[in-house]
């Protein structure tokens, strides 16, 4: 039962309650220029959340209509930048509002292992959480997150992110988290590489393209690098970029139709014409050569240039983007690798849930927000309102002028949806063993793609479409 | 004559080289990640690696600290560690004291429910413990830790197994000295186990020791926090800092190497003590 919270938790909200309700009297009980009017919840909403958690179950009703009321403390969930990112927004939340925001981080996998056992066991997950939008259905299908559309709607901030994150959050009528951070795609390239060898970015349109400029490099330098351990990862922006989706609308396994052949076929022409690397991704010897610039290219995604600031300070100002290569001349350019959202769990009681949400709406429904976190932290804005700011058209150093931040909000703007399921992982352990098969030579494309759709209707028990 | 020595000599040239591979192999990972936390990040992720130690030590530590309280989180797991082995050891050869030497209705049915405990996985159980722990106020803290697991399957099957061997003539005759029911089990049992306590506090403790998901679930605040805990918290999406976790786990098995040293002896013993039967 989700009121049935415990008596921690009731403790501590309580306390947080107190805290808050102490400097609020301190600050002299005036003049709060709080928008919602909420100036008195931080007493209301400590003492309502008290009676709830010694086991009075009404204790949320209790204080009345609720739709309105707000918590005077929540807590939120995140890992690494983005737990760092809610403390940035936190503050300047709290200095705005009568209210505590604390922000707990966590390593990656312990978050999901700790909150996907709070959410099932139906008590003590936090009143914030961030989501992965890869994990979007697999926690929505738990039936375990609160529906937000009300709450969307009443802000009216649908129309204002870029309309290709949606469907990972959402289900026909209920969705169930706010968008944060997407990541557009694009090809990190080695300026000094190509240049060295006299290839032509602006001649690179398709993956024919790409395979003729490739041909320019000398025998120890590679074009780009295929990670044995992610192709699956490779596979599954350029399926995006082509507008389909790993599972038909009534649920059948969709992942070995044309273009998915199309993928595996131009996969295994790059590597047999001896131009791709096959490093495991994040490994030293991946860095170290794009570091040495025995790779030169390197698809990936927006937040991917945080990371070569950080590891590769040395390559700065040799770096360049462009939008990843068609599959055939005037193809689609765009899709999206990565990327996460806020979510509330359906346990939450109604004045947490609704500070949460406008908690989130003011994280990441505001542009100065959004900003404030990409420019400290790098995460690629979801909100499209913000890509008019002229941040976006700074010629960036590490980029030799390039104002690569313009490319990848326009990537942005052209995402295709994309579904993921619960059964993402089944797609991804197929793909990346086929595909493996595939480069080896032991199986032709078309082979490989079905047998990995055959994989994942026997473990799914789905129809092949 | 000869030949046999020269067969032993063989023999034993064979051993000594399988087993020095051996220690190589377990000992190379090691090495590493002492090496590798005596390096900055930027040297760590250089290609080939770089074998011998750098002097960054401190400075990663120094960061590892500022991050996450890490020397209070071993703390916390010695002390959790060590609280649980006593209690648990002290419970289960009771118990594996009256398995083996007393008659009463339902033993072995009983034993044999405890046996079949053995096969519920942790996680199957981390929902139900966080509900109770969480209904009756206790999480966040080490009893709610130490507690479930005190009556350990292992440890009291372990204690059953053992304390067979001790001659019930032997008990049967302290009792006519006048010993109580309680002094047979702290005087005389107990003691003749010496080896396979030893064998089953290396056991608990190190089962204490890697309990991961449990007390990720139970645990909020990261002053708590068990070394497991702490170390998932290293783990970031992008940028993982493998300097700060290498000085972390190096950390980390100091008190069990320290355990281990002092135990070694008893606990090969206690091992094998059991599978001989007269």
């Amino acid at each position: 039962m989700p009121h049935n919270t415990n008596s921690m938790y009731g403790r501590r909200r309580v306390l947080g309650g107190l805290i808050t309700a102490g400097t609020f009297a301190a600050a002299g009980c005036i003049g709060t220029d709080d928008p919602d009017g909420n100036g008195g919840n931080g007493n209301g909403d400590g003492n309502g959340n008290g009676g709830n958690g010694d086991g009075n179950g009404n204790g949320g009703n209790g204080d009345g209509n609720g739709g309105t009321e707000m918590a005077g403390s929540i807590e939120g969930w995140g890992w690494d930048v983005a737990a760092r990112s809610l403390q940035l927004t936190a503050e300047a939340y709290e200095e705005e509002h009568d209210a505590s925001v604390t922000v707990e981080e966590f390593g990656r996998s312990a978050m999901k292992d700790d909150l996907q056992t709070r959410l099932a066991s139906g008590s003590g997950a936090p009143d914030v959480a961030m989501l992965e939008m890869v994990d979007g259905h697999s926690y929505i299908d738990t039936e375990s997150l609160a529906d937000l559309s009300g709450h969307i709607e009443d802000a009216d901030v649908y129309d204002d992110f870029v309309p290709g994150v949606w469907e990972a959050l959402s289900t026909e009528d209920a969705i169930y988290a706010l968008p944060w951070d997407i990541g557009p795609t694009a090809v990190y390239y080695r300026r000094d590489v190509y240049d060295e060898h006299g290839l032509d970015v602006d001649s690179i349109e398709t993956w024919d393209d790409v395979l003729e400029e490739g041909q320019k490099l000398p025998d120890d330098v590679y074009m780009l690098n295929l990670p044995p351990g992610d192709l699956a990862g490779v596979w599954r922006y350029q399926f995006r970029q082509l507008g389909n989706n790993p599972f038909t609308d009534d649920g059948a396994v969709n992942i070995h139709d044309e273009d998915s052949v199309t993928i595996a076929r131009t996969m295994k022409e790059l590597y047999d014409a001896d131009i791709a690397s096959m490093l495991e991704g994040w490994s030293s010897a991946w860095f170290g050569a794009y570091e040495s610039g025995e790779i030169a290219s390197l698809p990936s995604a927006a937040w991917m240039e945080g990371t070569l600031r950080a590891e590769l300070p040395d390559t700065a100002g040799d770096w360049g983007v462009y939008k990843i290569p068609a599959f055939e001349s005037g193809g689609p350019r765009a899709s999206n690798w990565g990327g996460s959202s806020l979510m509330i769990p359906a346990q939450i009681e109604e004045p947490e849930r609704n500070r949460g949400w406008d908690y989130i709406q003011w994280s990441l429904a505001t542009e100065e927000m959004q900003m404030l976190m990409f420019d400290e932290f790098g995460l690629f804005p979801a909100l499209e309102t913000t890509y008019d700011n002229e941040a976006f058209d700074e010629e960036l150093d590490f980029f030799g002028g390039q104002a690569a931040r313009r490319l990848f909000a326009d990537v942005a703007q052209e995402i295709p949806d994309y579904r993921f399921s619960v059964d993402t992982p089944e797609v991804s352990d197929a793909i990346n063993t086929e595909f493996e098969r595939m480069l080896r030579d032991d199986i032709d494309p078309e082979e490989a793609v079905m047998a990995a759709a055959e994989t994942v209707a026997d473990r799914t028990d789905r129809e092949l479409a | 004559m000869r030949e046999q020595r020269r067969k032993d000599a063989v023999w034993r040239f064979l051993t000594y080289t399988f087993v020095l591979t051996a220690t190589v192999v377990m000992l190379v990972p090691l090495y590493w990640m002492v090496v590798a936390a005596s390096l900055p990040q930027e040297l760590f992720i250089e290609f080939p690696p770089r074998l011998y130690p750098g002097t960054s030590f401190f400075e990663n530590f120094t960061a590892l600290q500022e991050r996450a309280n890490f020397v209070r989180s071993i703390g916390n797991s010695v002390f959790i560690a060590v609280v649980y082995t006593v209690i648990s050891i002290l419970l289960c050869s009771m118990a594996g004291f009256a398995f083996a030497k007393y008659e009463f209705r339902f033993k072995e049915p009983i034993f044999y429910v405890i046996l079949a405990t053995l096969v519920l996985p942790i996680q199957l159980l981390v929902i139900p413990l966080f509900l109770m722990m969480s209904q009756i106020g206790w999480t966040d803290t080490f009893r709610a830790i130490i507690l479930p697991w005190l009556a350990n399957p292992i440890g009291i099957f372990l204690m059953r197994q053992n304390m067979q061997s001790i001659p019930d003539a032997l008990l049967e005759s302290a009792r006519m000295d006048g010993a109580t029911e309680f002094q047979l089990f702290y005087r005389i049992a107990l003691p003749a186990m010496r080896s396979s306590v030893a064998a089953l506090a290396i056991i608990l403790f190190l089962f204490q020791w890697d309990l991961f998901l449990y007390p990720l679930v139970i645990l909020e605040d990261a002053a708590n926090y068990t070394i497991p805990v702490a170390l998932a918290g290293l783990e970031g999406t992008q940028r993982v800092y493998y300097d700060q976790i290498m000085v972390a786990t190096s950390l980390a098995i100091i008190p069990l190497a320290i355990l281990f040293l002092f135990l070694q002896k008893q606990f090969v013993s206690g091992i094998l003590a059991g599978s001989l039967k007269e």
